[in-house]
């Protein structure tokens, strides 16, 4: 009977902890090890192929900073962060409203497929079929306008001007069919629901519902998907890699894709860990508040 | 909340219109490009299916040839060898940790679910240079173990955190039972949490196995020539093939399928565990 009491409280013996938390904690262990490791990189003078920890404190933060492809790249990741994210989620968030409120379940089970197909491809491949759609001479969006009689010659990612924006608009394409169930799932609760119904019989308008009563009470739901986007915007580097290798020139660099090729080309490798760390401090920071919330629902 | 007016009917129309050619477009261009002659390609005339599918450039992407000399089948065979292990031990290994995180209640395990929800939104850039240090030294980078045994390291906090997000719902009454019988909670686990969240087990083993076969970072920065994945292949391939586009189109194809036959057949698995991972966690 005692030993059961105190099992209750959620004790363990120690066979079984070694049994249930080994595994994770082996990996943990070496998972921070590794981010640790890396800090300590950042601070040293290691610029060849052959390991060098001599400590040089900020040495190779100030020659990050003072490179051009440096400015760029935060230009560039702001341009992800806001135009990845924002249009993503209003589209999402209407879309979303728009497969409640049809009354074709069909068209919405086919939508819902449709959009998040997506979702099951690597951007290596994504990457390279939009390199084919926008193909600038004989790709297919082109190629298709001519066919209409349109003689546009977009450029695409080829203009350094615009090419960013093309290349947000292929996660754009990505992740929309995701962010829509995340957003719909969100809409699922019984008491946003009751809500909705009450907020009819009152004669509300469609559009009202959705500002009024939908959208403030999902902002737990719309905060993980922002923070998601966020992460993931941040992150990028397959996109840039496969489709422009952060051309033409460095216009479309982004600091993941610098970091590799400042690590694994250059051999800059203190440099390529600060930009690590950088990368790092700013998701730390951008998933603050969603970390907040997700704690707070598992421990409630 | 559901209405049948003709505007309304005009607008589904509408929307149905335009996400079906922006979704479909990109899908229907990579089929029916893989078809195509180089000549039809650079002629402008792939768009239509007119001519002989050229059937061949599958076999060509999959085995090689003098102008496709990225051959994709082992790399196949690699992808699938890593992808499977790293799911099959994440989810095993992961379902043990998340049960603890579910049922302990300590400042210890506190602790322990904080430093694994930080883990799961660490960028691999911070991480890569000392396994890359890790693989050359141990000798782990030239075989698929050092591949899975990175993608573990990144991937078990995700497992744990979504299998226990599961257990969570499970009622804790069929565990006190089970516990007045005089079983241990090791065995609680396998005999009674296990075999009940099986569907669990497929959705988090469908998240982690798109997540690990779709992964480029790693797989560019760590993989030897003898361990390369799809995904690294189909880089290479567009870096140095740069006018086949019939034949880059064709292992997209393939490495894309993989995934997509699980999209297509367990979508629902798919969607709860992109659910889990996101609305829970």
């Amino acid at each position: 009977m005692a030993k059961l009491r105190r099992r209750h409280r959620g004790e363990l013996t120690w066979t079984e902890n070694l049994v249930f938390l080994a595994p994770l904690l082996f990996f943990l262990i070496l998972l921070y090890g590794t981010l640790f490791w890396t800090i300590y990189v950042s601070f040293t003078d290691w610029s060849t192929m052959a390991p060098n920890y001599q400590f040089t404190g900020l040495k190779w933060y100030r020659f990050l900073v003072q490179q051009p492809k440096f400015k760029v790249d935060i230009i560039n990741n702001l341009k992800w962060l806001i135009l990845g994210v924002f249009p993503t989620v209003t589209v999402a968030i209407f879309l979303a409203y728009f497969l409640e409120l049809t009354p074709f379940p069909k068209v919405e089970a086919y939508i819902r497929t449709l959009i998040l197909y997506p979702v099951a491809m690597s951007f290596i491949v994504t990457g390279t079929v939009w390199s084919w759609m926008y193909e600038p001479s004989r790709g297919v969006i082109n190629t298709l306008l001519r066919l209409l009689g349109i003689d546009a010659n977009l450029r695409f990612t080829t203009n350094p001007e615009t090419a960013t924006y093309w290349l947000i608009l292929i996660f754009i394409w990505q992740y929309l069919g995701f962010s829509v169930i995340i957003v719909q799932s969100s809409f699922r609760t019984t008491e946003l629901q009751e809500l909705v119904e009450a907020a009819i019989v009152d004669g509300a308008s469609r559009l009202r519902i959705l500002f009024a009563i939908i959208l403030p009470n999902i902002r737990g739901g719309l905060l993980i998907l922002i923070s998601l986007l966020l992460i993931s915007t941040l992150k990028v580097f397959d996109i840039v890699y496969i489709v422009t290798f952060g051309g033409p020139g460095i216009a479309t660099d982004v600091l993941a894709l610098n970091m590799w090729i400042t690590t694994f080309q250059q051999h800059l490798v203190s440099a390529g860990a600060g930009l690590g760390v950088i990368i790092f401090v700013s998701s730390f920071i951008l998933v603050i508040p969603y970390t907040i919330y997700a704690f707070r629902k598992w421990f409630e | 909340m559901k209405t049948k007016s003709r505007s309304a009917k005009i607008l589904v129309a509408v929307i149905l219109a335009v996400l079906s050619f922006v979704y479909l477009l990109p899908l229907y261009v990579m089929v029916i490009t893989a078809l195509k002659s180089a000549q039809e390609v650079s002629a402008g005339q792939y768009l239509l299916p007119t001519g002989q599918p050229q059937w061949s450039n599958f076999t060509e992407v999959l085995f090689g040839s003098q102008r496709f000399r990225s051959e994709m089948a082992t790399r196949l065979g690699n992808s699938i060898i890593i992808s499977f292990s790293v799911t099959a031990l994440c989810a095993f290994f992961g379902g043990l940790s998340g049960y603890y995180l579910s049922r302990i209640r300590s400042r210890f395990s506190t602790v322990l679910f904080i430093l694994v929800g930080i883990a799961l939104y660490l960028p691999y850039q911070v991480v890569i240079i000392p396994l890359s240090i890790l693989m050359a030294k141990t000798g782990l980078g030239q075989s698929h173990a050092g591949l899975i045994f990175s993608y573990m390291i990144l991937n078990m906090p995700l497992a744990s955190v979504l299998l226990g997000t599961f257990f969570l719902a499970i009622p804790r009454e069929l565990e006190e039972a089970a516990e007045v019988d005089g079983a241990s909670r090791i065995q609680i686990f396998f005999q009674v949490v296990m075999p009940i969240s099986l569907p669990a087990y497929a959705s988090v083993a469908i998240i982690i196995f798109t997540q690990v076969w779709n992964e480029f970072f790693l797989a560019l920065s760590l993989a030897s020539r003898k361990t390369q994945t799809v995904q690294v292949v189909m880089a290479e391939a567009k870096g140095t093939t740069l006018v086949l586009y019939n034949l880059q189109m064709a292992a997209a194809l393939i490495a894309v399928s993989v995934p997509l036959i699980f999209f297509l057949f367990l979508g629902r698995y798919f969607i709860r565990g992109i659910l889990a991972g996101a609305l829970k966690g």
